[in-house]
């Protein structure tokens, strides 16, 4: 049933592999840019958070950062430049394929490219940085990883599929995409918010992986609640994107 | 033998505008089908109901006897379709692109490699299959999509204006190619080139506001054309003045003076020798039958003024 979508995913891996070096240059330099910025420069003024050094802090939420804006980014640009300056994805649906494969492939591609790009991120930290980790803490930080860059694909698959103009998918990343994950707590723990806002603050599901994640990987801790959260969400904003493409494509 | 395409009673709505109004259709198998109709005609709202990519308001369109509504899987494995757009994915080699296409349609590696090395061998594209195609000329790039569209061997292949952009050889090369594969399948074509429909087309549908207004071979479409026959008659000099003359005989129904040519319009042939004999001791240097083109019919049926 998903030959269709995975002969899709298979050309995108193509073309990824094409040109893996340039875009790991891009993607590793903007978090790294940021690491160097707060998580060194800073240092010496912050001291701990939560127990813990600043730069080690903020190190899991750049990794995860990294892995759903590039899963975001991915499927947003891949879609529309398919749909509306290539016209392969016309070129798709005059084969036996469904609508759905189509868009399960550019998901699955999404979260491909995030989960490359963020371990890129990951081992050029590891290299110029202290922070290190349990490997038994990785399994429960994997499971917050992966459906949160399902969940960033298929919110890139509907920007996609309902942005007609490139400025408007620029715009949506600025004001939401950015700021969700700016203000759930990368950078600063959520005991900064003030304390009726923090409830707010918690039910955002990027708040769910950037803190679930932390705490995963930093401290071994596996927040049920928070992965619960995240999976959940991941799998209504699939059906949303699924359905959302669907009803774009009958136009 | 069931007919390759069949609309009844087909209807597409947006809101208040029909693109499509109650259209029926049948398509020979083995024919090569040409649809013509200006701008905004509901030509690509056909094509994109029976390729599947668009879903009719009312009405019923079948491809070899399957329900576009229904079967829309199984008779995408039957079409095959060179959209107006190239649609070529250009972070792609050629060959990847064709092997992409082969693996959506479901091919066996050891089967579509061969059938693209014959493809390519047989649209001259094989030397250049490792390249991108945006370094294609525009004629390859043309050559490159009906590759695509012909390597699942499909019964019914959808042009839709398969030459436009393109240069008189490369135009050419694509008529020989689609003239070469007539009969093995169903060809629908849609066209702006009129001549393209002559060349190429064995029945020739014209369409105009949603509505199929004529149908039939080319020779049927002129001979349905009313207006007589057409003769030209080009004069030593005052052409203006017998034009004028030749206006108020009774059986002339037009007619339109060009410098030295009047172009008349005869309710028959049998007027024929009316207007030779008024024409006596005029300084006529040459008569000459206008044949009735199909840009005739067309113009005729659908009018001259230019669509938004």
């Amino acid at each position: 049933m998903l030959r269709g979508a995975f002969a899709i995913w298979r050309r995108d891996m193509l073309v990824l592999r094409r040109s893996i070096l340039s875009e790991l240059v891009a993607v590793v330099a903007y978090p790294m840019t940021i690491y160097l910025a707060f998580g060194i420069g800073m240092k010496g003024y912050i001291g701990l958070v939560d127990g813990v050094p600043y730069s080690l802090f903020i190190a899991p939420g750049l990794i995860t950062m990294t892995a759903v804006n590039a899963a975001y980014s991915e499927s947003t640009w891949s879609l529309w430049f398919h749909r509306k300056v290539q016209f392969t994805i016309e070129s798709y649906r005059v084969t036996p394929i469904s609508v759905s494969e189509i868009v399960i492939a550019k998901i699955m591609s999404g979260f491909s490219h995030g989960l490359v790009k963020g371990l890129a991120v990951a081992l050029v930290i590891f290299a110029i940085t202290p922070f290190r980790f349990s490997p038994d803490h990785l399994l429960g930080y994997l499971v917050f990883l992966i459906p949160g860059s399902a969940l960033f694909s298929c919110a890139g698959v509907i920007c996609g599929t309902v942005m007609d103009k490139p400025e408007t998918i620029g715009r949506i990343e600025a004001i939401f995409i950015m700021p969700l994950i700016f203000m759930s707590g990368l950078f600063f723990p959520l005991s900064s918010y003030p304390a009726n806002v923090v409830p707010w603050v918690r039910a955002l599901p990027t708040t769910a992986l950037f803190e679930g994640a932390r705490q995963s990987l930093v401290s071994g801790v596996f927040p049920v609640g928070f992965a619960l959260q995240v999976a959940i969400t991941a799998l209504l904003t699939f059906v949303a994107a699924v359905w959302i493409f669907r009803l774009k494509m009958s136009e | 033998m069931p007919a390759a395409i069949t609309t009844h009673s087909l209807t597409k709505r947006y809101g208040d505008l029909t693109a499509l109004e109650g259209f029926d259709l049948e398509v020979a198998q083995g024919s090569i089908f040409g649809l013509l109709g200006p701008n905004g005609a509901g030509k690509t709202t056909l094509i994109r109901v029976l390729t599947t990519l668009m879903r009719q308001t009312s009405g019923e369109a079948l491809i070899e006897g399957l329900d576009t509504r229904t079967s829309g899987r199984a008779i995408r494995r039957l079409i095959g379709v060179v959209p107006q757009e190239n649609s070529l994915d250009r972070y792609l080699t050629a060959r990847e692109n064709l092997e992409l296409h082969a693996r959506l349609h479901g091919m066996e590696g050891r089967h579509y490699r061969k059938r693209i090395d014959e493809l390519l061998e047989l649209m001259g594209l094989a030397a250049r299959q490792k390249d991108f195609p945006d370094t294609y000329s525009g004629g390859m790039q043309r050559r490159l999509v009906v590759t695509r569209a012909l390597l699942h061997e499909p019964r019914v292949l959808f042009l839709d204006e398969p030459t436009t952009g393109l240069d008189p050889q490369s135009r050419r090369a694509v008529w020989d190619y689609i003239k070469s594969i007539a009969g093995s399948m169903t060809i629908f074509l849609t066209t702006h080139y009129l001549e393209e429909a002559e060349q190429l087309c064995d029945r020739i549908a014209i369409m105009d506001h949603g509505k199929l207004i004529a149908l039939g071979s080319t020779q049927e479409l002129k001979d349905r054309l009313t207006g007589g026959t057409f003769y030209l008659i080009e004069f030593g000099e005052d052409a203006a003045r017998y034009g004028a003359m030749l206006r108020d005989m009774a059986c002339v129904r037009e007619i339109e003076v060009n410098g030295r040519a009047v172009c008349v319009g005869l309710a028959s042939w049998e007027c024929l020798s009316e207007v030779v004999t008024a024409l006596n001791g005029a300084p006529v240097r040459r008569i000459a039958l206008r044949e009735q083109t199909l840009e005739d019919v067309f113009f005729s049926l659908t009018g001259e003024k230019v669509r938004e």
